[in-house]
């Protein structure tokens, strides 16, 4: 999550709130805990709901030397399908996927104590996703062309 | 001549005695006693043998040497070697306020976020089922 002060290009970002990367390269992926996520039975809409998580703030990021101060961010998401569907599949990177795009809102909070430095942000319903998808993925190992 | 010879073993011992002295007020010879005792090996190791049970990250990085950029020709997981269900948001719009009352603007592509929930294929070459986030 980037924020910025003003307007919401790379020049006026002040902060960058992500997961560490994984020593095995996984990227800015953490678990979610047991009653994090909820997907309705259709798989057309979800509610991801995490407190606590131990993240890092790292301003200067994307600069490879960007340093960084733990975090913790607590977070709420919901994703609810359109009903356009939208289907991929590339054989070259072997996966495919298949699903409807959707609608995305977010609300935040997050704290960096070594700056005392808090944010929130505005409720749930104020936000937008310009792009989102909900869907059904297979890969890898997982893939049949 | 043969004095000559006596004379020369006579200072290699002192310099070899010398250089014992030396290494032992400075603590090395634990050292290289260290480095020749090799540890014990079980004679059997029990699965799973290497790799860990995280997932595997996908192979390949974008053009920001990042993972997965957010669109409709692109890939939704975060992770490879697995099925389930994914969802992804990015190019988010959204504001709040700082401790000291400062507005701070939220999104652009940079504010991408994703579930995948199912089962992937570990490198221990295993199958593992969960739920995890890209934030």
């Amino acid at each position: 999550m980037t924020l910025f002060q003003g307007q919401a290009v790379p020049e006026n970002q002040v902060h960058d709130f992500h997961p560490p990367i994984r020593p095995s390269g996984l990227y800015w992926v953490v678990e979610i805990p047991d009653g994090g996520l909820e997907i309705s039975a259709d798989g057309r809409s979800a509610t991801l709901r995490m407190a606590r998580i131990e993240v890092i703030d790292q301003p200067r990021w994307p600069a490879p030397d960007a340093e960084a101060r733990p975090a913790s961010m607590d977070i709420a998401m919901r994703w609810t399908a359109t009903d356009e569907p939208l289907a991929m599949n590339d054989p070259t990177k072997q996966f495919r996927f298949r699903g409807w795009k959707a609608r995305c809102q977010l609300e935040a909070r997050i704290e960096v104590p070594s700056i005392q430095f808090t944010w929130k942000s505005d409720p749930m319903e104020t936000s937008r996703a310009d792009f989102a998808i909900i869907g059904e993925e297979t890969n890898g190992k997982y893939y049949s062309a | 001549m043969h004095n000559n010879r006596e004379a020369q073993e006579i200072g290699r011992r002192d310099l070899l005695h010398k250089a014992g002295v030396a290494a032992a007020s400075m603590g090395l010879l634990p050292l290289v006693r260290c480095t020749t005792a090799a540890p014990a090996r079980p004679s059997v190791i029990p699965a799973p043998v290497g790799g860990n049970e995280e997932p595997y990250p996908i192979p390949w990085l974008d053009k920001n040497g990042s993972h997965n950029q957010a669109g409709s020709d692109l890939e939704p997981s975060s992770i490879y070697h697995f099925s389930g269900r994914v969802a992804r948001a990015a190019e988010f719009v959204g504001s709040g306020v700082d401790g000291a009352g400062n507005r701070l603007a939220f999104g652009s592509r940079t504010t991408d976020n994703s579930f995948m929930q199912g089962e992937c294929w570990t490198s221990q070459r295993r199958a593992r089922r969960g739920a995890w986030t890209h934030l």
